[in-house]
Parts: structure tokens; C-alpha cells; sequence
């Protein structure tokens, strides 16, 4: 309507959302893949040599198929993620902000505290996104609706042994991907990738308005990247992110498991929001109502285009990917959601 | 409660902001914007130009508005039918020309002159009616040709005529009276236009051919398809349209004793903007002569005053033109929007302070803790029912439940495997009970009160009650009929839930939480229905006590139970028995404890129990979201509670998987088993009660052993 410009004055915008759509068109391949192995929130999967490890809590497991997962190490508190460098190191960040080396404390500079991802680059830069300067990683959701934008991005030369601060003011910096001597970090309260310049800092879109909030990247083999997406953008959590009163009032009195939140897994307890579309009705949850939680994993082309993608709808179960990796011609995808870690097999293809 | 949170509370609470919603949902409003126009139309020229309403000037210009409003009158007969009518202005001219040719050059009687005239108009109107309506041919092109002919052939005999109409010394006392005295202080053509006013007015809304005009203006394929003769209906209103405009012509004739190259010019573009500007659609189907006369009303104003503050043609037919576009476009969009608008405002919530409440979660510890008992439940007719909202058993076991088709099914025992309809009522049936006959009473959502009996007739028993006195929409009629139950003497105490919404719409109730639930009785003896109780916040499931001298009544959105008394001191008064419950109560029954059953339809959520104190928030999520999107309490899971005579809280019940039974609505006890029905749902759940009396049926409850 001709009159809308004005009369948004009054009622404010409507919110709206990117659809699901071209290469994002929902599928249920993520529900459809029997489980690899089970597991509580398995959350950061890496490829060290011929074992896959993945960090679930506070310890890290080794998980292979038909086979029980093995523990391989604990930690005194949450293993935020893990990464291998070059010559073969286990670096492990964790909840409580510390940095191990091969178990060895690295110390680091004061404004790391909150250690989302980390990544070595080819040379054996060490790249370190601290998600907030305000949250530990468990409390995500409290910085995004808080509408934190406090992240910064850090490098460690290889040999060098102090941290430098590349970039700072972003929101939620959640995964890595190294290209050259640059790197790609998804925003995921901006729902964007990012290319920060690795000598100046500077930064510049690569892909803006996913349908969701963007978790880590990871390696293909032709080049290309998996970007995993780990909840998705609901139109009810915008409209709360854009209730000032509301929201604060829920940050203070609501318990934060029940808040207007993004979620790794929903539908667990009666007290949880529901929206009007996942009411179940006559037995069917249906798979486009809107949810709080989802399983989105999508693949990238050497350009960072989106090529493809795999789902877990609002009525599956596989939600909460957070990390991603391919390993002779599988993928294997850790759904903190769905309590499993999953096997797709690249080759049979079908995408 | 800080100072923004009282704010907010009285702003929404007092404020009654759902009467804006309810103003709009009534036809009327369609007229409210040219009335408007017309009173600040008549206001503006009142002020500005002096004596404007004295009684000499205005006179003159309802003479001229007398002849000028029948024009309009046929001109909206023509656009109501769903056509346009170009050619007013020279059938007028032509008409009026053909009664001073007949009375002032043939020299005939002023009688034979209104029969030229009458002639005239009625050709020309068939000409256009049968071109139109018979060939099908383009209104606005027809009309416009005929327009264009008719005028070159009035110009051509006025040009001819002219001086002999001048010569001529015919005169005739009728001619005078009609053209110049009045009548009770109103003029002829007062009258007249305002007697074809009241006819059309009638014929339009009150008999067949009217109703057909509207009917093919609206739509006319469907009107076809209702077997209205569509073609002969358009004929028929270009013939309305050429008599009107004849009347007029003769009406002129009489007042200006002659005829000029002036008259009728321009008058079709005048009826035309007076029938829009009026609020006559122009798609068609919409609009009526009032909003015609209106717009006559409107334009005439417009144009005389404009003259008499000097403006000159130019100015008039600009202001004419400008008039037009605005009426056009106010008239499209409006109609294309006003549901729109119409969604945008009609929630209008208010603030509500949920009390806080104990937890239901399980590992609570709590009375209400709610575990997975219900998902064990066996299933009956699944994937055969839609939306069992209640369920009953008779006498001979059998199970009767209605559908969101508006069915009662009855599964046979004892297996309940086999099912037939019962009965078609339409609506939704909810709420069920057996009265001392056997007949089935039911609650039909969207319809009323019902009744079944064993051989499946069906007879309406109550669809309204009293209209109280501040309510805009007409809250006699009952909306959401919910849950009824039987008291020992037969009268039948019902709930309806809410006066906003439709029964379909129950859980947009919710968002708005406006305390407008009522418990009502309807007494057979008399087939009365009276309103004992109002201003509840969605009133739900009622059951008669086991001593039949109260009757317990839920409260859904505000997670309350109530006591209704029937006699005793308390007799007539409510009070609240089971208040703050961590789920929102559906129907009540009797179990065979001494105890009684209650459905929890959903959970309270702590972020909507939050969204009821900021009713801002609820009404700008209304307005920015879709529908689907919207924050709802969690009716994915429900339970089934069973509390004592004084409110105790003794078991509770659920399917926290909400794989078999994720809301439930109702439950019925029947020989040791629990009946579950959920509104939403694609099955009876039937569950094995540990301990219950095996022989212990609701219909002896109520009624006593089989007689």
C-alpha cells in the first residue's frame, strides 16, 4: 500500500525473515541419516589423523563407527572447541577462557574470555574468535539478547607468543576459515560471513541474510566450506529483539532455558515458548511452523556462494549443528540438538 | 509493580481500545466517510458564504438538488447492477426538451408532455439496456455513445425550436405548480425525488429484483449460477436509470419553462462523482440510494457554493474532477483494505498479572507434578476423528464425541472399533451432556445450545440471550457455546467463552485475555436463556457437584475454577475454589471417587505469562507478525487433574511426550476407564484408572440406576 511508508511510523515494520529457498530449500536429509554415534551435545568434531575426535562437555571422546565413543581426555571445565595444529598439536578452548596447547596453558592477553572457535592456518597462524566480552560461551543467548556486538577476532603469528587483537565490535564471532592470509568469520547475530584482512583488520562481507545464526566453518575437500547454521532466525525472537521492555523484563525474571531465544533443541518442556504455528494439531507437528531450534548445515563453493544444504525441519530432531567435518568422503555432523554425531556419505552425492 | 507496569495497566485496562475493532466490523462505517464529507461539505460553505441556509436560497437549490438527486438515484441503480450510466446528462436534456416540444409548440396538455418525457427517458434507457445488457457490449463505451448522440440531437432541435418555444403562449396551472410552488414547505420536485428515494430504497433492500441488481453488481457469475436472469437485470437498470433521468427532465421543464443549450451539460460527470463520492462502488454490489442522495447532496453544495464565492466553470469542474479521483481511490483502496485494517486492530489485549503458580514439571514434588500416565492411553478412532473436544458414554457404553465437521460420531461398544454420524449439527459441537431423557445436549461452537435426541433429531434449544446495554457487537448471540451440564430439576447451565471471537478463533482469546466469558442457564420449561455470570476470562467446562446443589465452572485464561451456587445461602453467587494453576482448565466431569476430573488444555509458559503485562508488546506482535508466528501458551501439552470438593488437588496426569495426547480438552470416566478427547487431536484416548469403581457410569450419577 502506497500509505505503508507512513503508517510504519505508527505500528512499526513488519518484521520479516530471509525464506528458505534456492539453495536453502529444506530437505529432511540431516533426520534421514541413522545416527554414528550418540552422544550428549557433541559439539566441536576434528580429524586428527585417522581418529575422529569430538568434544562433548568436558571431555573429549573418540568416536568410530559400531563402536562405543572413547574418552581420549577430560577438562576441569566445558570444552568450548577444539583444533589441530600443523605439526599435529590438540588445541582445546574452554568454557572458563583458558587456552590449552598439546595440555600446556598459553597465556593470553586480558580480553580473552570467551573462545568460540579456533583455527591454524596453513602457515601456522593460530586464529582465536573470542564470541563476547561480556559472556562466557555457554551464555550465548544472553548476548545475542542483549544484543551484544562485542566479539573481536585474535592471531598468534606461528612462533610468535602473544596474542594480537585483529578486529574488534563483532557480533558473536562463532567460526573460522583461513584463506591465505586472511580469514572468514560467520557473525552470527548479524547472520553474516565475514573476510577480515589479515594484516589490517579490515573487514568486508562475503554473505549476508542467512536464514539463520551462523556457527562454525569448516574445510571441504574441492576448496569450498561447510558452514554449519545452528538455530534459526524466527520472526517472533526479531520482534522480541526489538521489545526493549519485554525483553529486559524476560532477562531478569524468565529462566533462561524458557526465553523467546534461539535454542540448540525445543519442544523438551512444557514451560518453553510455543508459537501458534507449532501448535500440534490432529498428531502433525508441522515441519515449516516456526521453531525456536533447527539443523541447517550448508555447503559452500570456492567463491563462499551457498551450493547446497541439509536440514533437520521444526519437526525433526537433528538440531543444534554447531561443527562439521569431512573425512574420506563423509561428512560428519555433530547435531548438539540431537544428541548424535551423523555420517553422510559425500560420494553417493544426491545434493 | 514499577511505575511503567501500573501505567501500562491502566492504559490497557481502562482504555477500551477492542471498541475501535468492534466499530469497524459493522457495515455502517462503510458510510461514515461520505457522511463526514458531507458534514464538513455543508459546514464549510455554511460558514463562509452568508445566509447560505436561509430559507429563500435554500429554496432555489433544493429545487435544483430535487431534479438533480433522481439523476443520481437512477445513476446508482446502473453501478449497483455493476454497469455506468454516461448518458444521464442527454437523456435529461432530451426529456426535458421533449415535454416543452409537446406542451409549448403542439400545444397539448402538460399530461401528454410527461408521457413524451417519460417515453424519452424509457427508449433511450432500453437502447442503452439492450446494447448493455442483451448484446453485452462495454458500459462505459455504450453509454458513451449514446451520451454523444443524444446531446447532438438535443443541440441540433434546441438550436431549431427555440424561438418558437419563446412565441408560444401556452400556460397551465399544473406547469406552474410543479415548477414553482411547494408543497408543506417543500417542493415538488422535492417530493418527488424523495418518494422515488424511499421506493427504490425499499425495492433495493426488501424485494427481488433489488436483491438481483445487488446480486449481479456483486457478482455475475455467481448470480448466473443462482439462476438470476442477468441479462434482463441489466436491461432493467438502464431502463431505472433513462426514467429517473426523465422525471428530472421533465421537472426542469416545468421550473425553467423552456429548455437552453445548458441543460443537462455536464450532468452525468455530476451524478457520476455524487454516486462515488456517496461511497457507491464502482466495482459494483456495494452502496445504496441514501449514499447516493448523499453524494447529491455533497456535489451540489459544492458546486453552488463554489459559484456564489465567484469561481467560475473551470474552477467547478477542476474541484468536480479532484472530488472524483479522491472518492475512486478512496473507494478501491478502502475496500481492499478494510479487513486488512480490520485484522490490525481488532486484538487489542490487555494487562493481566498471572498469579504465580507451583510448578507442574515433573521431579516438582507439587500436587499438580505431571507425568507420562496419559500416553499409555489406547487409541479409538484415530486418524478417523478430527477434534473431539468432548466425549460421553450412555447408558449402553456406547461413546459419543463431536468433529470439527460438525458431527456426533458414536463408536459402538465394546470395543469401539466400528463408528457411525449420530448426528449432523453443523458449527463445532464442544461441550456434551445426557439430559434425564437420554437426549444428548450439546454446546455447538459458532451455533448455541442443542439438542439430540435417541433418534437422532436434532433441535435447536438456545442460540442468544439478553443483549446488555454497552455492547457495540451484538453480544446476545452466543459465540463460543463451550461446556454444559444438566442440574437435578433440568435446567442446563452453559458456558459461552468468550463475545470477541468466533469458536475457531478461540486461542486468539488468549493473546487478548478481555474478561468477556459468561455462564448461562437455559430452563426448558420456558425455553429461556439468562445470563448468571459475565466478565470471566474465557469460561470453559462446567460440572454439576455430585450433590447437585453447586456446579464448578473453569476459567481457562486465568487458570482459575469457580463455584457457582444454585441454592443454599451462597445461592446465585460464584467464588473461587482452585485459583494460580500451572495449566489452563478445559471441561470439568465427576469421577466416581466423589472427586472430580479437569482437563488441562495447555501450560502456562513464564515468557507468556510475561507477555500478559505488556500488553503493547501482545498488540505490536499482532500487528508486525503473521499469525503462525505468534506467541501462544503451550497448548502442546495438557493433563488430566483430578481435585476434591473443596478445591484439594489430588492427582495429575499427562503426556509429556505429546506423542498420543499433547492437549486435552476433556476426559469422561465410564466403568473404570477415562475417556480423553482433545480439540485438536486425531484420536480418543482410553486409559485404565487404577482403583476406579468398575461399574460407576456418569448417566447414573446423574439420573440414578437404569429405570
Amino acid at each position: 500500500m502506497i500509505l505503508d511508508p507512513v503508517l510504519d511510523l505508527f505500528r512499526g515494520k513488519a518484521v520479516t525473515i530471509p525464506p528458505l529457498d534456492g539453495a536453502f530449500r529444506p530437505n529432511t536429509r540431516l533426520d534421514d541419516a541413522p545416527p554414528f554415534a550418540e552422544l550428549t551435545e557433541p559439539d566441536n568434531l576434528l580429524v586428527t589423523g585417522d581418529r575422529l575426535l569430538v568434544s562433548s562437555g568436558n571431555a573429549i571422546y573418540s568416536i568410530a563407527a559400531g563402536t562405543e565413543p572413547k574418552v581420549v581426555g577430560t577438562f576441569p571445565s566445558l570444552i568450548t572447541t577444539l583444533a589441530l595444529s600443523p605439526s599435529g598439536e590438540l588445541t582445546v578452548g574452554l568454557e572458563s577462557g583458558k587456552l590449552l596447547i598439546s595440555g600446556k596453558d598459553v597465556s593470553l592477553p586480558a580480553g580473552i574470555r570467551c573462545i568460540t572457535a579456533l583455527s591454524y592456518a596453513d602457515d601456522g597462524t593460530l586464529w582465536l574468535a573470542n564470541g563476547s566480552a561480556e559472556h562466557a560461551p555457554s551464555q550465548w543467548a544472553a548476548d545475542l539478547m542483549k544484543k551484544g556486538a562485542s566479539g573481536s577476532l585474535w592471531k598468534r603469528e606461528p612462533g610468535g607468543a602473544e596474542f594480537r587483537k585483529v578486529a574488534g565490535d563483532i557480533a558473536f564471532p562463532y567460526g573460522l576459515h583461513p584463506a591465505g592470509r586472511d580469514v572468514l568469520v560467520s557473525e552470527s547475530w548479524r547472520h553474516q560471513l565475514v573476510r577480515f584482512d589479515g594484516a589490517t583488520g579490515s573487514r568486508s562481507t562475503v554473505l549476508t541474510h542467512l536464514p539463520g545464526y551462523p556457527a562454525r566453518l569448516s574445510h571441504s575437500a574441492d576448496g569450498g566450506a561447510w558452514l554449519t547454521l545452528f538455530a534459526p532466525r524466527n520472526r517472533l525472537i526479531e520482534f522480541v529483539l526489538q521489545e526493549t521492555h519485554y525483553r529486559q523484563d524476560m532477562l531478569s525474571q524468565v529462566p533462561p532455558a524458557y526465553w523467546i531465544a534461539p535454542a540448540l533443541a525445543s519442544s523438551r518442556s512444557f514451560l518453553e515458548p510455543l508459537q501458534c504455528g507449532g501448535i500440534r494439531t490432529m498428531g502433525i507437528h508441522k515441519p515449516w511452523s516456526p521453531s525456536r531450534s533447527y539443523g541447517l548445515v550448508v555447503r559452500l563453493d570456492q567463491k563462499m556462494q551457498p551450493q547446497f544444504s541439509l536440514h533437520s525441519r521444526a519437526n525433526g530432531t537433528r538440531h543444534g549443528i554447531c561443527s562439521v567435518v569431512e573425512k574420506g568422503g563423509s561428512l560428519f555432523i555433530a547435531s548438539r540438538g540431537g544428541d548424535c554425531v551423523l555420517d553422510i556419505d559425500l560420494a553417493s552425492g544426491g545434493f | 509493580m514499577s511505575f511503567r507496569e501500573r501505567l501500562q495497566s491502566w492504559r490497557y485496562n481502562l482504555v477500551p481500545d477492542h471498541v475501535v475493532g468492534e466499530i469497524l466490523t459493522k457495515r455502517w462505517t462503510d458510510n461514515a466517510i461520505p457522511f463526514l464529507a458531507l458534514v464538513a461539505t455543508l459546514a464549510t460553505f455554511g460558514s463562509v458564504i452568508p445566509g447560505f441556509f436561509k430559507l429563500t436560497a435554500l429554496q432555489e437549490s433544493t429545487r435544483q438538488l430535487g431534479e438533480f438527486s433522481m439523476v443520481v438515484t437512477g445513476m446508482t441503480v446502473v453501478m449497483l447492477g455493476g454497469g455506468i450510466d454516461l448518458s444521464v446528462g442527454s437523456i435529461f436534456a432530451l426529456s426535458c426538451f421533449s415535454a416543452v416540444y409537446v406542451f409549448f409548440i403542439l400545444e397539448q396538455s402538460i399530461w401528454l408532455a410527461l408521457a413524451a418525457s417519460l417515453a424519452t427517458g424509457l427508449i433511450f434507457g432500453a437502447i442503452n439496456g439492450y446494447l448493455v445488457g442483451y448484446l453485452r457490449l462495454r458500459a462505459f463505451l455504450t453509454t458513451l455513445v449514446t451520451f454523444i448522440f443524444g446531446r447532438a440531437l438535443f443541440d441540433i432541435l434546441v438550436t431549431t425550436y427555440a424561438a418558437d418555444v419563446q412565441l408560444s403562449t401556452a400556460t397551465s396551472d399544473v406547469l406552474d405548480f410543479i415548477g414553482d410552488s411547494t408543497f408543506w414547505g417543500l417542493s415538488v420536485s422535492v417530493w418527488l425525488a424523495i418518494i422515488l428515494a424511499i421506493i427504490t430504497h425499499i425495492a433495493l433492500t426488501r424485494s427481488r429484483p433489488g436483491w438481483h441488481v445487488l446480486a449481479v453488481g456483486g457478482s455475475r457469475r455467481s448470480a448466473h449460477n443462482a439462476g438470476i436472469r442477468v441479462r434482463r437485470t441489466v436491461f432493467m437498470t438502464y431502463v431505472f436509470s433513462g426514467f429517473c433521468a426523465s422525471i428530472g427532465g421533465f421537472l426542469i421543464a416545468c421550473r425553467l419553462s423552456g429548455a437552453g443549450p445548458g441543460t443537462g451539460l455536464n450532468l452525468e460527470i455530476m451524478a457520476l462523482t455524487a454516486a462515488v463520492v456517496g461511497g457507491v462502488s464502482l466495482g459494483g454490489g456495494r452502496g445504496s440510494v441514501i449514499k447516493g442522495l448523499m453524494g447529491a447532496i455533497i456535489v451540489l453544495t459544492m458546486t453552488n457554493g463554489l459559484i456564489r464565492l465567484g469561481y467560475g466553470t473551470g474552477t467547478n469542474q477542476m474541484v468536480l474532477g479532484i472530488m472524483l479521483a479522491v472518492a475512486v481511490t478512496i473507494d478501491i483502496r478502502w475496500l481492499k483494505n478494510r479487513h486488512k485494517v480490520l485484522n490490525e486492530v481488532y486484538v487489542a489485549p490487555v494487562y493481566l498479572k498471572m498469579g504465580e503458580t507451583q510448578s507442574a514439571a515433573p521431579g516438582s514434588g507439587t500436587s499438580y507434578e505431571l507425568d507420562n500416565r496419559l500416553s499409555a492411553a489406547e487409541h479409538i478412532g484415530l486418524g478417523e476423528l478430527e477434534g473431539p473436544e468432548d466425549v460421553i458414554l450412555d447408558r449402553d457404553d456406547n461413546l459419543y464425541c463431536g468433529t470439527r465437521h460438525g458431527e456426533i460420531v458414536r463408536f459402538f461398544a465394546p470395543d469401539y472399533v466400528k463408528s457411525e454420524v449420530f448426528a449432523h449439527i453443523g458449527g463445532f459441537p464442544l461441550g456434551l451432556a445426557f439430559d434425564k431423557s437420554g437426549d444428548l445436549i450439546s454446546c455447538v461452537g459458532a451455533m448455541g445450545l442443542y439438542s439430540v435426541s435417541p433418534d437422532r433429531e436434532v433441535k435447536r434449544l438456545s442460540a442468544e440471550t439478553s443483549r446488555s446495554w454497552t455492547s457495540i457487537v451484538d453480544d446476545a448471540r452466543l459465540r463460543d457455546p463451550n461446556d454444559c451440564d444438566i442440574a437435578p430439576d433440568g435446567r442446563i447451565y452453559f458456558t459461552d467463552s468468550t463475545k470477541r471471537y468466533d469458536a475457531h478463533d478461540w486461542a486468539l482469546d488468549s493473546i487478548e485475555n478481555r474478561a468477556t466469558g459468561r455462564l448461562l442457564v437455559y430452563d426448558p420449561k420456558d425455553g429461556s436463556t439468562k445470563t448468571l455470570l459475565d466478565g470471566y476470562r474465557y469460561t470453559n467446562g462446567v460440572c454439576m457437584a455430585h450433590d447437585g446443589k453447586s456446579l464448578f465452572f473453569a476459567e481457562s485464561w486465568a487458570c482459575r475454577v469457580h463455584r457457582y451456587w444454585l441454592e443454599g445461602p451462597k445461592a446465585g453467587t460464584a467464588e473461587c475454589v482452585i485459583r494460580d494453576m500451572p495449566g489452563y482448565p478445559d471441561n470439568i466431569n465427576r469421577a466416581s471417587d466423589g472427586n472430580y476430573w479437569m482437563a488441562w488444555l495447555g501450560m502456562r509458559t513464564p515468557s507468556f505469562d510475561l507477555s500478559l503485562r505488556h500488553p503493547d508488546m501482545r498488540k505490536r506482535m499482532t500487528r508486525r507478525l503473521p499469525q503462525d508466528e505468534w506467541l501462544f501458551p503451550n497448548i502442546n501439552t495438557g493433563g488430566v487433574v483430578k481435585f476434591n470438593e473443596k478445591g484439594g488437588i489430588v492427582e495429575a496426569m499427562g503426556d509429556l511426550t505429546g506423542g498420543a495426547h499433547p492437549m486435552v480438552t476433556s476426559m469422561r470416566e465410564h466403568k473404570g476407564y477415562l475417556f480423553v478427547g482433545g480439540i485438536l487431536n486425531n484420536r480418543i484416548g482410553r486409559y485404565k484408572i487404577a482403583g476406579a469403581d468398575p461399574n460407576w457410569t456418569s448417566p447414573a450419577s446423574y439420573w440414578g440406576a437404569k429405570p
